[in-house]
């Protein structure tokens, strides 16, 4: 059930919102990168349209949350709510909308059976952290591990 | 969220996987490359989805308030047949729909654009096959005049296009293109009826639509996502993907998509019944308001692509600017970008039918001339079609005032074919369980 409160609301991601975080992803990395996420919201629509979420005010889009439900990942068996991304317009934070958006998403992670919400996050980026931690995230057992294989190209 | 799963009986699931074998060789094809294209996803099932925990009590119409029914014999007399008659047309909008992607399905030029309309039409099967088992799973002898449900399941299956229940599956397509804008504009109209059902009063049927309306999200995907992506190559050059091209296939599915609604005056009925909660015009508006979003997105595209040093601001400006003069900007011209033809322009049903109305509202008082713009207007393939033809007669008779707007909606459509390359195709053999095909029904 999407949230209306004060033009406000929070309702599933569609496929009309790729330009919307298109703009709001290049507003916060400065980077135009519109092949990327045409490919991850379709990947979130074919698996679970109702779980994705964005944020509209007054009736443009504002913040996006994207997310899914999958099991068996890194030897997690049980369902787990997984958060891949998320992002809100600089102009737009202050309004609780990624608490409005993860409220949502959580509720429909637990109808679909997950009792835990998982997701990577840099702790140097003290935003991030900070919002994630304000959510109620805290370290897990498991860690993320990577090995470089090459210098990465120029 | 819980879904049951549900197989028809063994004879009438075996008739549509018959059926697939004729309108969808390249199934197995799909199943093997499913990891593949969608990884992580749920494998294809074949069957009914009904999502348990919906609404237990009718929410509008004059039943409001009252329990869902779960029969048909719990409905009236009208109101059954008047369910009966969507719940065909929905079955046959589902197997139509693959019938003319089928058409066209090998052109595209990208594997993944394939792959993902061959997963649409796999979705669409298993919608006609819901369908089914709301036919088949009840009694609907009240109101089908005594005709069974197997008959129903046989006279679907038979059809093709040019027989089917609604314009829009009576139309081939030309082109890939076609594939592509009739998922981003037919299943947009797809996705309008099924959301509005889902407060319908019969309750298999409300139950039926959100499996349905979750797979119908990628369906859209599949037809903006390669919008977005052709409106890119075509901003740098790309010789094969023209804006014009794409724009004559919106112009071609956009008349017949906003037909889909019913006449625009009506559906006070289905609100009354509870079968759906907007009106046809209601619906429609709020559609022609999606569509119009959707090309402004993709215009936003194509101009971001040809001036790669514009940001976001800049060419939003750039785009109200050009739609508001129809001029030009940098060697873009107005005409360069996608837009919506009048809603009145090529029409043959609802309440601008068979008016002379151009794409950009402009009216026309000479049959010629406006046949003339809209062939102008329209994918050059489709012009000599059978479909093209009989728009044309049908036209020139309403306009001569040999016949009323009326009567010549009620002869569209009418190509109906009385031969085919498959018998399979034209009767259904019930399939019995040794594999044979037996009977003809």
């Amino acid at each position: 059930m999407p949230e209306v409160q004060s033009g406000i609301r929070v309702r599933p991601l569609d496929e009309l919102d790729i330009g919307a975080i298109v703009k709001i992803d290049e507003r916060i990395t400065g980077i135009y990168r519109p092949d990327v996420w045409e490919r991850r919201v379709g990947y979130y629509l074919r698996r679970d349209p109702d779980s994705s979420q964005v944020a509209e005010l007054d009736g443009r889009v504002v913040g996006f949350m994207l997310g899914d439900v999958r099991e068996g990942e890194f030897g997690i068996e049980e369902p787990s709510g997984w958060i891949e991304r998320f992002g809100i317009d600089p102009d737009f934070r202050g309004r609780d909308l990624g608490r409005k958006m993860f409220a949502a998403l959580t509720a429909h992670f637990a109808t679909r059976g997950a009792a835990y919400v998982r997701t990577l996050a840099d702790p140097t980026e003290t935003g991030v952290a900070g919002f994630l931690g304000a959510l109620g995230f805290t370290p897990a057992r498991l860690q993320a591990l990577e090995i470089r294989l090459s210098e990465p190209s120029k | 969220m819980n879904v049951e799963q549900v197989t028809l009986d063994r004879k009438y699931h075996d008739a549509v996987v018959h059926w697939r074998k004729h309108w969808m060789p390249d199934y197995d094809v799909l199943l093997e490359n499913w990891d593949k294209y969608f990884p992580k996803d749920e494998p294809f099932c074949l069957c009914a989805k009904m999502e348990c925990g919906t609404p237990t009590t009718i929410k509008v119409g004059e039943h409001a308030g009252e329990p869902k029914r779960l029969k048909p014999d719990e409905l009236t007399e009208d109101e059954a047949r008047h369910l009966l008659a969507i719940i065909k047309a929905q079955a046959s909008t589902e197997f139509g729909s693959i019938q003319q992607h089928a058409g066209t399905l090998a052109r595209a030029q990208d594997d993944e654009d394939r792959f993902w309309v061959m997963r649409v039409m796999a979705e669409e099967l298993r919608h006609g096959y819901q369908m089914f088992h709301l036919l088949l799973s009840q009694d609907w002898n009240k109101a089908s005049g005594g005709v069974s449900g197997r008959e129903m399941v046989e006279e679907v299956l038979e059809m093709q296009t040019g027989s089917h229940v609604l314009d829009a599956f009576n139309v081939e397509y030309d082109s890939f293109i076609d594939n592509i804008c009739f998922a981003a504009f037919v299943d947009r109209v797809g996705k309008y009826q099924l959301t509005m059902q889902k407060v319908c009063a019969y309750k298999p049927m409300a139950d039926s639509m959100p499996p349905m309306l979750r797979e119908e999200a990628f369906h859209l995907a599949a037809g903006v996502i390669p919008l977005r992506r052709w409106a890119k190559r075509a901003a740098e050059g790309d010789p094969f993907v023209t804006m014009r091209a794409i724009q004559k296939s919106v112009n071609k599915w956009y008349a017949r998509a906003l037909e889909m609604f019913g006449d625009e005056r009506g559906g006070a009925s289905n609100i009354k019944m509870g079968f759906k909660d907007m009106k046809n015009g209601e619906a429609q508006a709020q559609y022609i308001d999606e569509v119009t979003r959707m090309l402004r997105d993709i215009n936003s595209r194509f101009l971001r692509a040809r001036f790669p040093d514009y940001g976001p601001e800049k060419v939003d400006q750039v785009l109200d600017q050009l739609e508001r003069e129809r001029g030009r900007h940098q060697g873009v011209d107005a005409d360069d970008l996608l837009r919506l033809p009048d809603r009145r322009f090529f029409r043959r049903k609802g309440e601008p039918a068979w008016t002379m109305v151009g794409v950009s509202g402009e009216a026309f008082t000479d049959v010629d001339e406006y046949l003339r713009h809209v062939a102008q207007h329209l994918p050059e393939a489709y012009l000599a079609s059978r479909d093209m033809k009989m728009y044309g007669e049908m036209l020139r008779k309403v306009a001569a005032g040999e016949m009323t707007p009326q009567d010549a909606m009620m002869k569209m459509p009418r190509l109906k074919r009385v031969g085919g390359t498959c018998p399979c195709s034209k009767s259904v053999r019930w399939v019995m369980e040794d594999g044979a095909a037996t009977t003809s029904a």
